[in-house]
Protein backbone atom coordinates (compact mmCIF):
# COMPACT_ATOMS: atom_id res chain seq x y z
CA UNK A 1 0.00 0.00 0.00
CA UNK A 2 2.72 2.38 0.77
CA UNK A 3 3.85 2.15 -2.87
CA UNK A 4 0.22 2.84 -4.05
CA UNK A 5 0.80 6.14 -1.66
CA UNK A 6 3.95 6.85 -3.10
CA UNK A 7 2.63 6.83 -6.39
CA UNK A 8 0.30 9.25 -5.61
CA UNK A 9 2.27 11.78 -3.79
CA UNK A 10 4.74 11.11 -6.83
CA UNK A 11 1.74 12.22 -9.09
CA UNK A 12 0.99 15.23 -7.25
CA UNK A 13 4.71 16.45 -6.81
CA UNK A 14 4.60 16.19 -10.66
CA UNK A 15 1.52 17.62 -10.97
CA UNK A 16 2.81 20.53 -8.81
CA UNK A 17 6.40 20.51 -10.74
CA UNK A 18 3.90 21.23 -13.83
CA UNK A 19 1.86 24.48 -12.41
CA UNK A 20 5.04 25.46 -11.35
CA UNK A 21 6.71 25.73 -14.84
CA UNK A 22 3.39 27.00 -16.21
CA UNK A 23 3.48 29.71 -13.17
CA UNK A 24 6.60 30.90 -13.71
CA UNK A 25 5.89 30.91 -17.79
CA UNK A 26 2.60 33.20 -17.38
CA UNK A 27 4.13 35.10 -14.63
CA UNK A 28 7.00 36.41 -16.31
CA UNK A 29 5.41 36.76 -19.57
CA UNK A 30 7.62 34.25 -21.68
CA UNK A 31 6.81 32.93 -25.18
CA UNK A 32 4.59 35.27 -25.73
CA UNK A 33 1.98 34.35 -22.77
CA UNK A 34 0.61 36.48 -20.08
CA UNK A 35 -1.15 35.96 -16.91
CA UNK A 36 -4.54 37.30 -17.94
CA UNK A 37 -4.96 34.42 -20.51
CA UNK A 38 -4.54 31.86 -18.16
CA UNK A 39 -8.52 32.22 -16.73
CA UNK A 40 -9.50 31.84 -20.19
CA UNK A 41 -7.35 28.94 -21.36
CA UNK A 42 -8.03 26.84 -18.32
CA UNK A 43 -11.82 28.22 -18.98
CA UNK A 44 -11.56 28.57 -15.24
CA UNK A 45 -14.85 30.71 -15.27
CA UNK A 46 -16.83 27.05 -15.74
CA UNK A 47 -14.92 25.89 -13.04
CA UNK A 48 -15.88 28.74 -11.07
CA UNK A 49 -19.65 28.40 -11.78
CA UNK A 50 -19.50 24.73 -11.04
CA UNK A 51 -17.81 24.72 -8.00
CA UNK A 52 -19.89 28.12 -6.94
CA UNK A 53 -23.19 25.77 -7.42
CA UNK A 54 -21.88 22.83 -5.56
CA UNK A 55 -21.22 24.62 -2.85
CA UNK A 56 -24.76 26.15 -2.93
CA UNK A 57 -26.42 23.37 -3.50
CA UNK A 58 -24.30 21.78 -0.02
CA UNK A 59 -25.15 24.88 1.62
CA UNK A 60 -28.95 24.50 0.68
CA UNK A 61 -28.85 20.83 1.19
CA UNK A 62 -29.80 20.40 -2.63
CA UNK A 63 -26.68 18.24 -3.06
CA UNK A 64 -27.68 15.68 -6.40
CA UNK A 65 -27.15 11.89 -5.38
CA UNK A 66 -23.88 11.73 -7.77
CA UNK A 67 -22.07 14.53 -6.09
CA UNK A 68 -23.12 13.07 -2.84
CA UNK A 69 -22.00 9.93 -3.59
CA UNK A 70 -18.56 11.58 -5.11
CA UNK A 71 -18.10 13.01 -1.49
CA UNK A 72 -18.66 10.03 0.78
CA UNK A 73 -16.36 8.14 -2.20
CA UNK A 74 -13.67 10.23 -2.36
CA UNK A 75 -13.71 10.66 2.00
CA UNK A 76 -13.39 6.98 2.08
CA UNK A 77 -11.10 6.22 -0.18
CA UNK A 78 -8.95 9.12 1.82
CA UNK A 79 -9.76 7.04 5.11
CA UNK A 80 -8.64 3.81 3.46
CA UNK A 81 -5.34 5.22 2.72
CA UNK A 82 -4.53 6.84 5.60
CA UNK A 83 -5.50 3.69 7.72
CA UNK A 84 -3.33 1.98 5.47
CA UNK A 85 -0.83 4.02 5.42
CA UNK A 86 -0.88 4.19 9.25
CA UNK A 87 -1.23 0.14 9.58
CA UNK A 88 2.53 -1.09 11.16
CA UNK A 89 4.48 -2.92 8.01
CA UNK A 90 4.25 -6.28 8.23
CA UNK A 91 8.06 -7.49 8.57
CA UNK A 92 10.08 -9.15 5.97
CA UNK A 93 11.59 -11.20 8.15
CA UNK A 94 10.12 -13.92 9.97
CA UNK A 95 11.15 -14.14 14.02
CA UNK A 96 11.96 -17.27 15.04
CA UNK A 97 12.52 -16.07 18.69
CA UNK A 98 14.59 -12.99 20.48
CA UNK A 99 17.65 -12.26 17.81
CA UNK A 100 16.92 -15.25 15.02
CA UNK A 101 14.81 -14.25 12.20
CA UNK A 102 14.57 -16.37 8.98
CA UNK A 103 14.01 -15.26 5.67
CA UNK A 104 10.36 -16.04 4.14
CA UNK A 105 11.85 -17.37 1.16
CA UNK A 106 13.74 -20.11 3.21
CA UNK A 107 10.66 -21.03 4.98
CA UNK A 108 8.71 -21.44 1.84
CA UNK A 109 11.38 -23.58 0.87
CA UNK A 110 10.53 -25.64 3.51
CA UNK A 111 7.38 -25.67 2.90
CA UNK A 112 7.76 -26.66 -0.26
CA UNK A 113 10.09 -29.58 0.53
CA UNK A 114 7.50 -31.34 3.19
CA UNK A 115 4.54 -30.94 0.60
CA UNK A 116 6.80 -33.11 -1.62
CA UNK A 117 7.07 -35.77 1.28
CA UNK A 118 3.45 -36.08 1.47
CA UNK A 119 2.18 -39.13 -0.63
CA UNK A 120 -1.12 -36.46 -1.16
CA UNK A 121 0.35 -33.57 -2.90
CA UNK A 122 1.30 -33.53 -6.56
CA UNK A 123 2.71 -30.32 -6.67
CA UNK A 124 2.34 -27.06 -4.62
CA UNK A 125 2.59 -23.50 -4.06
CA UNK A 126 3.24 -21.72 -0.92
CA UNK A 127 2.62 -18.00 0.05
CA UNK A 128 4.78 -17.22 3.30
CA UNK A 129 3.86 -14.04 5.66
CA UNK A 130 5.58 -13.15 8.17
CA UNK A 131 4.06 -11.97 11.46
CA UNK A 132 4.28 -8.99 14.19
CA UNK A 133 5.61 -11.27 16.61
CA UNK A 134 7.06 -14.90 16.03
CA UNK A 135 6.37 -17.51 13.60
CA UNK A 136 4.80 -16.63 10.17
CA UNK A 137 1.47 -17.65 7.88
CA UNK A 138 1.65 -20.36 5.26
CA UNK A 139 -1.11 -20.17 2.65
CA UNK A 140 -0.17 -23.57 0.39
CA UNK A 141 -1.93 -24.99 -2.81
CA UNK A 142 -1.57 -28.18 -3.41
CA UNK A 143 -2.71 -30.67 -5.86
CA UNK A 144 -3.86 -33.80 -5.21
CA UNK A 145 -5.24 -37.08 -7.11
CA UNK A 146 -8.73 -36.91 -8.80
CA UNK A 147 -10.71 -38.68 -6.74
CA UNK A 148 -9.04 -38.79 -3.22
CA UNK A 149 -10.75 -37.21 -0.36
CA UNK A 150 -10.09 -33.47 -0.28
CA UNK A 151 -10.75 -32.79 3.20
CA UNK A 152 -8.49 -35.98 4.53
CA UNK A 153 -5.98 -34.84 2.01
CA UNK A 154 -5.83 -31.25 3.17
CA UNK A 155 -5.61 -32.41 6.88
CA UNK A 156 -2.46 -34.90 6.17
CA UNK A 157 -0.74 -31.98 4.08
CA UNK A 158 -1.34 -29.70 7.04
CA UNK A 159 0.04 -32.31 9.29
CA UNK A 160 2.91 -33.13 7.34
CA UNK A 161 3.68 -29.49 6.41
CA UNK A 162 3.74 -28.51 10.55
CA UNK A 163 5.49 -31.70 11.86
CA UNK A 164 8.18 -30.89 9.02
CA UNK A 165 8.36 -27.32 10.27
CA UNK A 166 8.27 -27.74 13.73
CA UNK A 167 11.22 -30.90 13.79
CA UNK A 168 13.67 -27.86 12.24
CA UNK A 169 11.93 -25.36 14.67
CA UNK A 170 10.49 -22.75 12.49
CA UNK A 171 7.23 -21.02 14.40
CA UNK A 172 4.14 -21.60 11.98
CA UNK A 173 0.69 -19.44 13.18
CA UNK A 174 -1.31 -20.66 10.58
CA UNK A 175 -1.30 -22.83 7.70
CA UNK A 176 -4.00 -22.22 4.91
CA UNK A 177 -4.08 -25.76 2.63
CA UNK A 178 -6.36 -25.32 -0.60
CA UNK A 179 -6.09 -28.08 -2.83
CA UNK A 180 -7.36 -28.78 -6.62
CA UNK A 181 -8.11 -32.36 -7.94
CA UNK A 182 -6.10 -32.67 -10.85
CA UNK A 183 -5.07 -35.65 -13.32
CA UNK A 184 -1.97 -36.73 -12.38
CA UNK A 185 -1.27 -38.18 -16.20
CA UNK A 186 -1.20 -34.42 -17.13
CA UNK A 187 -4.94 -33.23 -17.67
CA UNK A 188 -5.61 -30.03 -15.79
CA UNK A 189 -7.14 -29.33 -12.86
CA UNK A 190 -10.71 -29.04 -12.31
CA UNK A 191 -11.96 -27.65 -9.28
CA UNK A 192 -10.63 -25.72 -6.09
CA UNK A 193 -12.24 -26.32 -2.51
CA UNK B 1 38.36 -0.69 20.19
CA UNK B 2 38.58 -2.39 17.19
CA UNK B 3 36.83 -0.46 13.70
CA UNK B 4 33.58 -1.81 12.35
CA UNK B 5 34.75 -3.74 9.84
CA UNK B 6 37.43 -5.75 12.14
CA UNK B 7 34.47 -6.44 14.25
CA UNK B 8 32.72 -7.74 11.03
CA UNK B 9 35.62 -9.63 9.68
CA UNK B 10 35.95 -11.10 13.28
CA UNK B 11 32.12 -12.40 13.23
CA UNK B 12 32.20 -14.03 9.63
CA UNK B 13 35.09 -15.77 10.62
CA UNK B 14 33.50 -16.91 13.76
CA UNK B 15 30.03 -17.64 12.05
CA UNK B 16 32.31 -19.51 9.65
CA UNK B 17 33.53 -21.42 11.95
CA UNK B 18 30.05 -22.87 13.24
CA UNK B 19 29.09 -26.14 12.56
CA UNK B 20 26.16 -26.12 10.13
CA UNK B 21 27.31 -22.78 8.64
CA UNK B 22 27.94 -23.40 4.57
CA UNK B 23 28.52 -19.74 3.67
CA UNK B 24 27.52 -16.15 4.90
CA UNK B 25 24.32 -14.67 3.04
CA UNK B 26 24.46 -11.65 0.88
CA UNK B 27 21.28 -10.17 2.28
CA UNK B 28 17.66 -10.64 0.76
CA UNK B 29 16.27 -7.33 0.44
CA UNK B 30 19.23 -5.01 0.50
CA UNK B 31 23.26 -6.28 0.18
CA UNK B 32 23.97 -7.47 4.12
CA UNK B 33 27.60 -5.97 4.23
CA UNK B 34 29.88 -3.77 6.36
CA UNK B 35 32.03 -1.37 4.24
CA UNK B 36 35.28 0.30 4.95
CA UNK B 37 38.06 2.22 2.95
CA UNK B 38 38.07 -0.15 -0.32
CA UNK B 39 36.86 -3.13 1.49
CA UNK B 40 33.63 -5.11 2.45
CA UNK B 41 32.94 -7.88 4.64
CA UNK B 42 29.61 -9.51 3.08
CA UNK B 43 27.18 -10.96 5.37
CA UNK B 44 27.74 -9.18 7.86
CA UNK B 45 26.10 -5.56 9.09
CA UNK B 46 27.78 -4.12 12.24
CA UNK B 47 25.60 -1.57 14.00
CA UNK B 48 26.09 0.39 16.87
CA UNK B 49 24.59 -1.64 19.08
CA UNK B 50 23.86 -4.73 17.56
CA UNK B 51 25.98 -7.13 15.02
CA UNK B 52 23.58 -9.12 12.33
CA UNK B 53 24.55 -12.41 11.03
CA UNK B 54 23.25 -13.29 7.82
CA UNK B 55 23.95 -17.34 7.27
CA UNK B 56 23.47 -20.09 5.10
CA UNK B 57 22.87 -23.38 6.60
CA UNK B 58 23.46 -26.49 5.47
CA UNK B 59 20.87 -28.85 4.43
CA UNK B 60 19.83 -31.80 6.10
CA UNK B 61 20.33 -30.04 9.36
CA UNK B 62 22.31 -30.98 12.08
CA UNK B 63 20.11 -29.87 14.76
CA UNK B 64 17.05 -27.52 14.61
CA UNK B 65 17.70 -24.24 13.16
CA UNK B 66 17.04 -22.01 16.58
CA UNK B 67 20.14 -24.60 18.21
CA UNK B 68 21.74 -23.52 15.16
CA UNK B 69 21.37 -19.78 15.76
CA UNK B 70 22.12 -19.91 19.17
CA UNK B 71 25.40 -21.81 18.44
CA UNK B 72 26.42 -19.10 15.43
CA UNK B 73 25.22 -16.63 18.30
CA UNK B 74 27.57 -18.05 21.12
CA UNK B 75 30.27 -17.87 18.91
CA UNK B 76 29.91 -14.53 17.38
CA UNK B 77 29.30 -12.78 20.88
CA UNK B 78 32.66 -12.65 22.38
CA UNK B 79 34.21 -10.94 19.70
CA UNK B 80 31.68 -7.78 18.50
CA UNK B 81 32.68 -6.00 22.06
CA UNK B 82 28.91 -6.51 23.96
CA UNK B 83 26.64 -5.56 21.38
CA UNK B 84 23.17 -7.48 20.84
CA UNK B 85 24.27 -10.43 17.74
CA UNK B 86 21.35 -11.22 15.48
CA UNK B 87 21.39 -14.15 13.23
CA UNK B 88 19.23 -14.44 10.09
CA UNK B 89 19.26 -17.61 8.25
CA UNK B 90 18.40 -16.57 4.66
CA UNK B 91 18.45 -20.07 3.02
CA UNK B 92 18.97 -23.65 3.88
CA UNK B 93 21.14 -25.47 1.49
CA UNK B 94 21.98 -28.85 0.20
CA UNK B 95 26.07 -29.26 0.69
CA UNK B 96 28.00 -31.22 -2.24
CA UNK B 97 30.29 -31.95 0.24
Amino acid sequence: MRIFNRIVVILLLAGLFVLGIFGIVYSFNLFGYQLSQLPQILNLQTIYSGAQEAVSDAENGTLTDLTFFILVGVALVGLILLVLELKPRTPRLVQMQKGTYVTRNAVKTQVLNATNQSSEALDSSAKVKARRGTGAKVKLKSNVRRGENEGDARSSIKNQVSDYLGQIGIPISRIKVKTSETDPRGKGEQRVN
Amino acid sequence: MADALQLARAASEAALATDGVIRLGTGSFAEAATYGPGEKVSGVIVMPEEVQVHVVLRYPLDKPIPEAANSIRENVSPKVEGRETTVVIEDLEVSEE
